[in-house]
């Protein structure tokens, strides 16, 4: 059994540190934006830690102290949240899509930047990132990746009961209504994204010790899709959605290439399981919106397993995201 | 001198390439008010199509690795079967991703989702069947012509790649074309007025799901015939490139105004020769110009260069 941990570490840190993504793609989502920005804050959390970490700070025979990377979590929380402010707010000003074409625009900038700058070290990217730990797999970053996630989880749990939180659902339940009640659209909707995006940035930070190596390759179109999926499969109604979908569809490509390796199985299949992962994340999407337009876990579902119906069951709106666009 | 003209040419092709994808993405927003993000998938898929028209082998990845087509087509007509190949396929994408959302009346993002699924779907797909490498036609699209035409005199030559002129003039004349389409034939007037008031045109007697099949297929079509231009002009680099196409084209119709016919063209043009004319040392950041020019449209013309502000009614 612990051989079964300690040789699929690497997986078990990625499903919890994509459960905290799922959450940052989540906090825009309540708001009803679509952001696909958080591989950009992520890949730019990943870049702040691995150049603090191999320039600035003190670091011996590829070790470096536990505190350096509070601090480096710290740095790529802070960046991450000007720049969202920054991207945020022409954005956010305008209604509908342009959040969603303007947070493409910005991941593939920052990548053509990342893969042009001398600081991110270009294509090649920065790789002997130094660690904390002395051992052989990832399993101790659990000890950054648990308690963020847990605190992740407890602070969107609680802004959905709390006065900002309502103010996001009355924006992506009716922007104009509102508005007119006197909640101001443009600032919480960059606090939104600036929450998302602090968090992606603050992951990121973590990744970059995990994977060792920082390239432009964390922050792709691709990802974007891979992070929508988590939100979107796993529900967009509450925050235990995106956590389940993170978890669920980064283990699932694991799962599948465990089959594929049986083998006596036909070589198209084979291929099928090993690389087709983003062919079944795509189909998941399509499926998922037309049939489970609010994903797996929804409202009702987590009041159901509480053994109670929700205090106020919301207005069953077929979609996650209704009136945010008209 | 030279320099400039060849990269205003050079400019004027791509630009006008760009415009014609971009009208694929505008000919869908206008009529159903959502971007259709599998487009760039579309322009990768005509790209391919026409690529196995002409008979030619595919890799030595995926599962019809080394393997071809039994019949030979020339490559102009192996374009114009490639496009309708990806019309049709737009018109599949439109029923099986985009029809059942609107059935039940869905908010417009799932339709963005949803497509996005279909593009991620179908790049993975090409590569899961014929692999990522790059592929040339064998053919030129200008086959016996002269590689490069000289535009400037016996002393000071200005060479300028036939392909490229090819390009300008094929688009050229799908732009008047679709001009004509849209602004003085009857099918033009109904889509015009279904994109304009869905409800009201399916009163008047417009049979509404016709004229958005007939729109998705005309989308793919030009999605298609973008994709197999570009890469006759210089190659196919995988199923991926048509998806960083297809985001360059987002800054385009952003720049013209989103569902803005003229818009997109003017978009196209002013994007091509934006990174036409980017240093040459600079080169590697080209690819950043479409979207720092989006960024700067939000900034100050949110409605785009043509387009006028328009007033949200509840």
């Amino acid at each position: 059994m612990a051989d079964f941990f300690t040789s699929n570490s690497g997986v078990i840190v990625s499903m919890v540190l994509a459960a905290i993504l799922g959450l940052s793609v989540y906090l825009p989502l309540m708001a009803g934006q679509l952001s696909l920005a958080s591989p950009g804050f992520y890949a730019l959390g990943g870049y702040t830690a691995a150049v603090l970490s191999t320039r600035v700070f003190p670091h011996e025979g590829g070790q470096i102290a536990f505190g350096y990377i509070v601090l480096e979590m710290l740095a790529a929380g802070v960046l991450s949240g000007i720049l969202a402010i920054i991207v945020g707010i022409p954005a956010l000003r305008l209604r509908g899509i342009y959040l969603a074409l303007a947070t493409i625009a910005f991941v593939e900038v920052l990548r053509v930047l990342s893969l042009n700058l001398t600081i991110t070290g270009g294509a090649i990217g920065i790789f002997k990132i130094p660690q904390p730990f002395n051992s052989q797999h990832q399993l101790p970053y659990l000890l950054f990746a648990v308690p963020m996630l847990a605190i992740a989880m407890l602070f969107v749990a609680r802004l959905e009961r709390c006065r900002i939180g309502r103010a996001f659902t009355a924006i992506r339940e009716d922007e104009l209504a509102a508005d007119a009640m006197g909640i101001q659209p443009t600032y919480h909707k960059v606090l939104a994204f600036t929450m998302g995006a602090i968090l992606a940035g603050t992951v990121g930070a973590v990744s970059a010790h995990v994977l060792n190596t920082w390239n432009a390759r964390q922050g792709t179109f691709d990802a974007s899709i891979a992070f929508l999926a988590f939100v979107l499969i796993g529900g967009s109604r509450t925050f235990l959605g995106p956590v389940f979908g993170g978890l669920v569809l980064t283990m699932l490509p694991e799962v599948l290439r465990a089959v594929g390796n049986i083998g006596g199985l036909p070589k198209p299949v084979t291929t099928f399981l090993k690389d087709g992962r983003f062919i079944i994340f795509g189909l998941l999407l399509v499926i998922g919106t037309i049939f489970f337009p609010q994903g797996l876990i929804t409202p009702e579902l987590v009041g159901r397993l509480r053994g109670r119906t929700p205090p106020t069951p919301p207005a069953p709106t077929a979609d996650p995201l209704p009136a945010a666009v008209r | 001198m030279t320099e400039f003209v060849q990269r205003f040419v050079n400019g004027l092709s791509i630009g006008s390439v760009y415009a014609i994808f971009a009208l694929g993405y505008t000919l869908v927003f206008s009529i159903l008010g959502i971007i259709n993000f599998a487009h760039g998938a579309i322009f990768t898929c005509g790209a391919y199509f026409t690529y196995m028209l002409t008979g030619a082998t595919f890799g030595a990845n995926g599962i019809f690795a080394k393997t071809h087509l039994p019949i030979v087509l020339p490559l102009a007509v192996a374009t114009i079967v490639g496009a309708i190949l990806a019309g049709l396929l737009g018109v599949l994408i439109e029923r099986l991703a985009f029809r059942p959302l609107r059935r039940r009346n869905s908010d417009r993002l799932l339709a963005l989702v949803s497509s996005l699924g279909v593009a991620t779907l179908l790049v993975n797909f090409i590569q899961y069947l014929v692999g990522a490498e790059n592929y040339s036609y064998k053919t030129r699209l200008t086959g016996d012509l002269p590689i490069a035409v000289n535009l400037g005199s016996e002393a000071s030559p200005i060479p300028i790649r036939t392909i490229q002129i090819l390009i300008f003039a094929v688009a050229g004349v799908i732009l008047i074309a679709l001009t004509f389409l849209i602004n003085f034939t009857k099918f033009g007037k109904a889509l015009r007025a279904v994109a304009e008031d869905a409800t009201t045109a399916s009163l008047l007697g417009i049979s509404t799901d016709r004229f958005i099949w007939l729109t998705f297929f005309l989308s793919g079509f030009l999605g298609g015939l973008a994709g197999t231009l570009v890469g006759s002009s210089v190659s196919i680099a995988g199923p991926y490139f048509g998806i960083a196409f297809g985001l360059k084209g987002l800054a385009v119709i952003v720049l013209g105004g989103l569902g803005d016919i003229p818009g997109a063209v003017v978009g196209g043009l002013v994007l091509g020769l934006a990174e036409a004319f980017v240093p040459a040392d600079q080169s590697a950041f080209k690819d950043a110009v479409a979207f720092a020019l989006l960024f700067i449209v939000l900034l100050i013309r949110p409605q785009g260069l043509l387009g006028r502000v328009q007033v949200q009614k509840v």
